[in-house]
């Protein structure tokens, strides 16, 4: 422990020294849904180090958006926590918690925060909020959404994308060919992925999933997830329109591209990445309704971790600044498919022209109407773990039920939150 | 000549050799025992997260880990897999070796190839394994298809991704365990061989009676080796299934790290590696009596 103390005091002797040259300062970025992306973030990182000479970014690439949390937190608790990592943007709640991160103010210096927040679409906005203060600057953002082969559309004699869950059945139902020969739907059920989407079968159902003003209640054994968890089951295990067991994205995506899947579902992330790769007519649509159009809000924000210098922090909110200008964050969401946080980018005469060549871009952005925040609670990922080992469950086993399945989600999930609750909602503030 | 100086208690001469093994004691106490001795002390507290103070609770994080299905059903599991990944590795490496014992240009081809899976990091092999078990259009499947079987999903389901993790590890060591079995194979004198066969000893007799015999430090030794690689290693649980499906692969070592840095819950994987630690250690110690019971040492 002491070693480390000394090291890091040695680290900091060193880099107060050497004051001459730029300061530098740690970035760390997931990429979860292809490798062209983070070697596009490195050009980025590059072209903002050779735009000015007062900042030096460090890239550091870091797999998945857990293992993203993992190692920021790793590094924070070894004494070196990074200035700016791009972080699932349902996290920064519990990082702010649990005190990790700063709050942006604390960067911005006297710009006015809760302005600039006003450029971003309403439905991005309440993960970046936490008390009352700005955490997170929003960068790159999603919805699920649905991808579908338009020539096994016309094959089968559907005219038109589902709208509502009766419709979705009943094509996916009128695409599957028998012996697995193809499959009507495919969704992603690997964790996270998971989730994500039982959370946007909820909140298409007219529910809310969790409690977004207090971040210690989840709803799991409620009608409208039970009947999430039994409409996704039922397309395995009834229908036959889908693999059973766990199918993970890289699974989905291969199935579509190569014909054995005619519709699937996944982030408007992979737009781009499904642009590229699929060699026949395909097109994008809402995730269909059973009660209401609702989906939640997936992807990542920008945050600081606390404990650095002022000038790194100085450096951070140059760079966290640069990236999420509208120019830059519009030419990410061209690269990428991911929608562009900041309404403003949308104006730009470069997105209008690539929108009218690409219509698919845009309904992601015309779904944000309908979008609503994504889980965030006390111990998120433990929390988000309790339904997605079940929904796993009830995909491998046709013997069980939603109920039983639902419930138990329940029973875990409000064991974790249990030592939240004792000391928030259950004790006099 | 000078008079040997007469050795007192204290001296230098009595003092040597514990001077001798202090650099490597200081490197162990440094990198083992100390880091044991902090897991056992936060084990007893009520930690969250790395760098918390924390207060001494006794052994209540044991009773907590012990009604913990997912604990409860990670030490299952790899209760499972070890059986599952020792056992054929082992046999498989003694095949290969007893097989390819005598060296000619294609054995040493074939130990070569064999061997070669050893070299490849366990996170390429994991990842490049994703794809030979992907369902319908993975390398497993392709060749299944052939032979009328239809697709698979390996991964995907609670009741296969323990047993494709276990093909995985069976094909990454066989081939090295082969190693200590050619090199044990080597040490078995040509008389006791020979002698046995003027005795009129099949090629089974031989074996039975003879080589397994001679090979009994080697069995003791590459089965403690596979247990505790058994145990140590989930780089392929990360890379492929995550614990996944519903918790299916997860083994000791990914609860561990789940609990420590996903759930904020120190106490929990702190007491889950003494547990651990402890179940190594004893089984080591009975692999090790139980074949030494069967072993010949040279006199």
């Amino acid at each position: 422990m002491f070693i480390r103390s000394a090291v890091g005091a040695l680290c900091a002797g060193l880099i107060a020294s050497s004051a001459v040259a730029a300061e530098r300062i740690e970035f760390m970025f997931p990429a979860p849904v292809q490798g062209k992306l983070s070697r596009e973030m490195q050009k980025l990182v590059k072209e903002f180090n050779s735009s000015q000479d007062g900042v030096e970014v460090v890239g550091v690439f870091t797999g998945s958006y857990d293992d993203t949390k993992v190692k920021s937190q790793a590094a924070a608790e070894a004494g070196k926590p990074p200035a700016v990592v791009l972080m699932s943007a349902n996290f920064a709640t519990e990082l702010a918690m649990n005190d990790l991160i700063v709050p942006i103010k604390e960067l911005a210096g006297d710009t006015d925060l809760d302005g600039l927040m006003q450029e971003f679409w309403p439905a991005v906005r309440p993960n970046a909020y936490f008390n009352g203060d700005v955490y997170s600057i929003p960068f790159q953002n999603s919805t699920p959404i649905l991808y579908y082969n338009k020539e096994h559309f016309k094959e089968a004699g559907i005219t038109k994308a589902p709208e509502t869950w009766a419709e979705w059945v009943d094509a996916a139902k009128k695409l599957t060919k028998p012996e697995g020969e193809r499959w009507g739907i495919m969704m992603p059920s690997n964790y996270d992925y998971n989730g994500w989407l039982v959370q946007a079968l909820t909140m298409a159902n007219g529910g809310q999933f969790y409690n977004n003003v207090y971040p210690g209640e989840i709803f799991y054994d409620h009608a409208s997830t039970q009947g999430a968890l039994k409409f996704w089951r039922d397309f395995a295990h009834q229908h036959k329109a889908m693999p059973t067991g766990v199918t993970n994205s890289k699974q989905v995506s291969t199935s579509f591209f190569s014909g054995k899947a005619s519709m699937i579902v996944l982030s408007t992330g992979a737009l781009t990445f499904v642009r590229e790769n699929a060699k026949f007519d395909y097109d994008v649509a809402f995730m269909p309704r059973n009660i209401r159009n609702s989906v939640p809000i997936g992807g990542a924000s920008l945050v600081s971790f606390k404990g650095t210098t002022d000038a790194q922090k100085k450096g951070a909110w140059e760079f966290i600044s640069w990236l999420t200008s509208p120019e830059k964050i519009g030419h990410w969401s061209r690269f990428t498919g991911y929608f562009a946080p900041r309404q403003t980018a949308y104006d730009l005469p470069e997105m209008k022209k690539f929108t009218a060549e690409h219509p698919d871009a845009l309904r992601a952005v015309e779904q944000l109407a309908y979008a609503g925040p994504w889980i965030a609670t006390y111990n998120t990922v433990a929390v988000r773990k309790a339904v997605e080992d079940e929904m796993q469950a009830l995909l491998s086993d046709p013997e069980l039920t939603f109920r039983e399945a639902a419930a138990r989600a329940q029973k875990n999930a409000d064991a974790v939150l249990a030592p939240y609750a004792e000391q928030t909602a259950l004790t006099l503030k | 000549m000078n008079k040997p100086i007469r050795e007192t208690p204290g001296s230098f001469r009595s003092a040597r050799p514990y001077l001798l093994l202090l650099p490597a004691f200081l490197c162990l106490a440094a990198f083992t025992y100390w880091p044991m001795l902090q897991v056992l002390l936060a084990s007893l507290s009520d930690k969250k997260r790395v760098g918390d103070s924390g207060t001494f609770v006794g052994v209540e994080n044991y009773f907590r880990i012990f009604q913990d299905a997912h604990f409860l059903g990670a030490l299952a599991n790899n209760a499972l897999y070890a059986a599952g990944t020792v056992i054929p590795s082992v046999l498989f490496g003694f095949l290969f070796a007893l097989g390819l014992r005598e060296t000619t240009n294609l054995s040493s081809i074939l130990r070569s190839v064999l061997f070669f899976p050893t070299l490849v990091p366990l996170v390429g092999a994991a990842a490049v394994f994703i794809f030979v078990f992907m369902p319908d259009i993975g390398l497993l499947d392709y060749y299944l298809a052939k032979l009328g079987v239809s697709a698979t999903n390996w991964l995907g389901n609670p009741d296969l991704a323990l047993v494709s993790l276990m093909a995985l590890t069976t094909w990454k060591n066989a081939g090295y365990y082969m190693l200590f079995f050619l090199a044990g194979l080597q040490g078995v004198p040509q008389d006791a061989e020979e002698a046995a066969k003027i005795e009129g000893a099949n090629w089974l007799q031989r074996l039975y009676f003879v080589i397994i015999p001679m090979l009994g430090p080697t069995f003791a030794f590459v089965m403690v080796i596979a247990l505790i690689s058994a145990v140590s290693q989930i780089d392929h649980v990360i890379v492929m299934t995550d614990g996944g499906p519903n918790n299916s692969t997860s083994l000791l070592l990914y609860y561990i790290y789940q609990q420590a840095h996903e759930f904020y819950d120190l106490g929990k994987a702190t007491a889950a590696t003494v547990v651990t630690l402890i179940a190594l250690l004893t089984l080591s110690f009975l692999s090790m009596r139980t074949v030494e019971r069967k072993v010949h040492y040279e006199t």
